[in-house]
């Protein structure tokens, strides 16, 4: 059964790293004008003797943090904190400042998109109140978060202009959300392997498994909104595909040779992507280290 | 209405909705009046592995939903299922299933998508497993439906092949209970790197579910009516676990936000369309699952 087990294993791994199939190829890697940059950026693995549930935890409270700043500043123009939603550390240490635009609620036009936008702002909430809850005096406090500087620098390097203003229309919103979901997805589904405490491990599964509803929604929506959208996104993936390191981890939006369309983020056996640590890191720092766009700071906790 | 109270609200009406399914069949009203207490219903539980269960047991039980989502989906976009190269030795029969005439290109395109990652799925469970895959069991895709249809209180027949609307009403069958099936399973499995598998194809099925969910609201009455009958029959069948299909519900979850958990047992009850006892076929599956679990617990 051993070596059955590690047949299997090595199966999996290399399957799963068989991105450049004939059904993802083309997408993943139809981003010209990222294709001459370069890619190679160093990656470390954590070791795992010295990370602990909470410090996972505490990972994705920062990524909740951002994502229920993001949306409830689009729908309600206000931060989680005037809306009773804790943002000081369980040990009383002041959470951090957020950088936005003034003004910032979405001038939504269809009622379908706010009703999304209304039901991803609660429950990104819902999120962090979790995660604070089940870390208790552990939790993190959040880290400052730039919602204004961020976007114009990712919208550079995705080569879609100088400045991108998430909560100018509904259709930027969507973009916006497209740049957090599928990397919730991919965060949560690294982590997975990591918690050791089987309560958390349900939990985080079915937190990845909510991102990935709202994945699959927000895709859908983009695919719908027609070709210049789908383009945007598929400018995003690709951007986020180079900055995790691997060029070769994501999936834009689109309509492949067959006719098929790719609302999915997934690898060669249709299975969602995984990142590690570093890679999310990378990508919610802009490239940077120690910090960047989004958390101009860094996150809080040991893992940043 | 503040945002929290109209999330509270909606949490509610989950509540509220499930226990109308009560009106759906004498036979689950008892099993309804026990989940619609004076406490909400949809707070997610870690599994209880069967005993004895290997990893290979629950990677079985997901291939033959597998076996089931790819037969749907192929049927309905090429008109011709999974190839014999992929249903093992002895496989059971298909029964049913139909070449959908798709008249918007998206919908055709999701369709395709969907197709082939199940497709995908079903070959990657297949070749992890190795000899130790199971066959294809007997798959039904017209009594079921019907089954279904009449049990859900949509009417005496349901053909998901029909058409494009009546195609996502099928696909919304699926997609909700696949994601609490992984869910369920990544808590039963050992093997840390099947463990990323199982959860990595449980995000692709979420994908899936947003997806279908999102075009539902898009599609209104009577549709997003049809899901919700279904819903709530699933409710009913296979132990609560449910959120109704709203404008403000793209995601089926319980009150912390995380999408619901299934047990292998519950998942069988409603592939079997059977809501209590020890059952062992029907539904979907005429001759029961192929593997070791493939009965309920009760």
């Amino acid at each position: 059964m051993e070596t059955k087990n590690t047949e299997i294993a090595d199966l999996i791994m290399n399957g799963s790293r068989q991105i450049t199939s004939s059904r993802r190829a083309a997408l993943a890697l139809g981003g010209a004008a990222l294709a001459g940059l370069a890619l190679a950026r160093p990656r470390r693995a954590f070791a795992q003797t010295t990370i602990g549930d909470p410090d996972i935890l505490n990972f994705a409270l920062n990524l909740e943090y951002l994502e229920a700043q993001y949306y409830t500043l689009a729908t309600q123009g206000v931060t989680i904190d005037t809306l009773g939603i804790g943002i000081t550390g369980g040990n009383g240490a002041p959470g951090g400042t957020v950088t936005v635009k003034p003004g910032p609620i979405v001038p939504f036009v269809t009622p379908l998109l706010q009703d999304f936008a209304v039901e991803l702002a609660a429950e990104e909430r819902i999120h962090v109140t979790f995660l604070r809850s089940a870390l208790g005096t552990a939790a993190v406090a959040m880290p400052n978060i730039d919602l204004l500087n961020s976007f114009n620098a990712l919208a550079s390097a995705a080569g879609l202009g100088s400045t991108f203003d998430p909560f100018a229309s509904e259709l930027n919103f969507l973009l916006g959300a497209f740049i957090f979901e599928d990397v919730g997805v991919t965060a949560y589904h690294g982590a997975a392997g990591l918690i050791s405490n089987p309560a958390y491990l349900t939990a985080a599964t079915g937190i990845m498994g909510t991102e990935a509803y709202h994945s699959g929604s927000v895709r859908t929506r983009i695919y719908a909104a027609g070709t210049a959208a789908q383009q945007a996104a598929t400018a995003i993936a690709n951007t986020r595909s180079k900055l995790d390191g691997t060029g070769n981890d994501d999936i834009g939006v689109g309509t492949l040779s067959t006719g098929a369309a790719t609302i999915v983020d997934a690898d060669s056996n249709a299975i969602a992507f995984s990142r590690t640590t570093t890679q999310v890191l990378s990508i919610v720092y802009g490239g940077g280290s120690g910090g960047g766009a989004f958390y101009p700071n860094g996150l809080n906790g040991t893992i940043k | 209405m503040k945002i929290e109270e109209r999330l509270r609200s909606r949490l509610s009406r989950r509540n509220f909705l499930a226990c109308l399914g009560v009106t759906a069949g004498t036979a689950a009203v008892a099993t309804m009046a026990a989940g619609c207490g004076s406490t909400p219903v949809t707070t997610t539980t870690p599994s209880t592995p069967p005993s004895g269960s290997s990893d290979e047991d629950i990677l079985n039980f997901a291939l033959n939903l597998e076996y089931l989502e790819a037969e749907f989906y192929l049927r309905a976009v090429t008109g011709s299922g999974l190839s014999s190269s992929n249903i093992g030795t002895n496989p059971g029969a298909v029964t049913g299933g139909s070449q959908v005439t798709f008249t918007n290109p998206a919908v055709q395109a999701y369709a395709l998508e969907i197709a082939n990652d199940e497709l995908l799925h079903v070959e990657f469970l297949r070749s992890t497993l190795g000899s130790a895959a199971v066959d294809r069991p007997a798959i039904d895709l017209t009594n079921s439906f019907n089954a279904a249809a009449m049990a859900a209180g949509i009417g005496p027949a349901f053909n998901p092949f029909a058409d494009e609307n009546s195609f996502i009403v099928g696909a919304f069958v699926f997609e909700d209970v696949g994601v609490t099936a992984y869910h369920g399973a990544a808590s039963l499995i050992l093997n840390k790197t099947y463990l990323g598998a199982a959860a990595g194809i449980m995000a692709t099925e979420a994908y899936h579910a947003g997806e279908i969910r999102t075009l539902l609201n898009g599609l209104g009455a009577p549709y997003v009516t049809y899901a919700n009958q279904i819903s709530m029959l699933r409710a009913m069948l296979g132990g609560g676990n449910e959120t109704p299909v709203t404008t403000e519900s793209c995601v089926a979850e319980d009150n912390n936000c995380a999408s619901f958990s299934r047990t292998t047992s519950e998942v069988l009850h409603i592939v079997y369309a059977a809501g209590a006892g020890v059952v062992s076929k029907g539904g979907f599956f005429p001759n029961g699952m192929n593997g070791t679990i493939t009965s309920t617990v009760s």
